[in-house]
């Protein structure tokens, strides 16, 4: 690492939210905007990512989603904290966060990217794994009830009723989640 | 006495980076509590557990991670 600071512009990351109360077009207008708000400020963009609507793991503001925007660019070190304060005067950023980066070449992103495929694809197959797993398990216990019901009638019916109690509350939080995940809550 | 397996570092075996945009691999590294993992533990060399201490501050922040389990 050398001490003196390389003259000229440096590298930088910045990954922002915006919040869930505008909709998929509002937050791509407001993406394109903090783009312009880097070009004037000198900047020059050579990578640029959107991730989508995400939930986010902590309430901020009473927002519980966000559309993640990161964008990759080149500014001179002076012109960044004016940025910075820019961005956070902006109503429509709920928070941003910008990190020095070393510059990377086509072939890392590439790479980079192959990469996060793999594991979004490893995630999917450990989420039908689970799904799976959790079918043969019903089986099992659909085959155990049959043969406890040969043997004792009256204490498997109150069973049953406690578990299609639980079934009940697990079902209901499942569509509460689905249900506040996919609407646009103003 | 028995001999203790020795850990490797995550990061230095596979050639990665410390990225604390990927909340799968820093995951790995962190208890139920959502606590940062020693690196005595996780093996994590001391340059890389540096590395990934900020990388998980970060993703705090970004609200990619939360800083306590619910």
């Amino acid at each position: 690492m050398s001490k003196t600071k390389e003259i000229g512009a440096n590298h930088y990351e910045i990954l922002f939210i915006v919040p869930n109360n505008f909709t998929e077009e509002e937050a791509k207008k407001i993406s394109e905007n903090t783009e312009e708000m880097i070009k004037k400020a000198g900047g020059e963009i050579s990578y640029q990512e959107y991730w989508g609507k995400k939930k986010l793991a902590y309430e901020i503001k009473s927002f519980n989603h966000g559309y993640y925007n990161l964008f990759e660019f080149d500014l001179e070190g002076e012109k960044l904290a004016e940025l910075d304060r820019k961005l956070k005067l902006s109503s429509d950023i709920l928070r941003h966060q910008i990190i020095n980066r070393k510059k990377r070449s086509q072939k890392e992103i590439e790479e980079e990217k192959n990469r996060q495929e793999k594991s979004a694809k490893k995630d999917k197959e450990e989420e039908e794994k689970t799904d799976k797993k959790e079918k043969v398990v019903e089986k099992k216990e659909e085959s155990e009830k049959k043969e406890e019901k040969k043997e004792e009638k009256k204490e498997e019916k109150k069973e049953e009723k406690k578990e299609e109690k639980k079934e009940d509350l697990k079902d209901l939080d499942e569509k509460l989640e689905g249900i506040l995940d996919s609407s646009d809550l103003l | 006495m028995s001999q203790k397996k020795v850990k490797e570092c995550f990061f230095c075996v596979n050639q990665l980076e410390v990225d604390y945009k990927d909340v799968r691999t820093l995951r790995r590294f962190m208890n139920f509590y959502m606590k940062i993992l020693p690196g005595k533990r996780t093996g994590t060399c001391a340059w890389h557990q540096r590395k990934l201490a900020t990388a998980v501050k970060r993703a705090r922040v970004m609200a990619l991670v939360s800083s306590t389990h619910k």
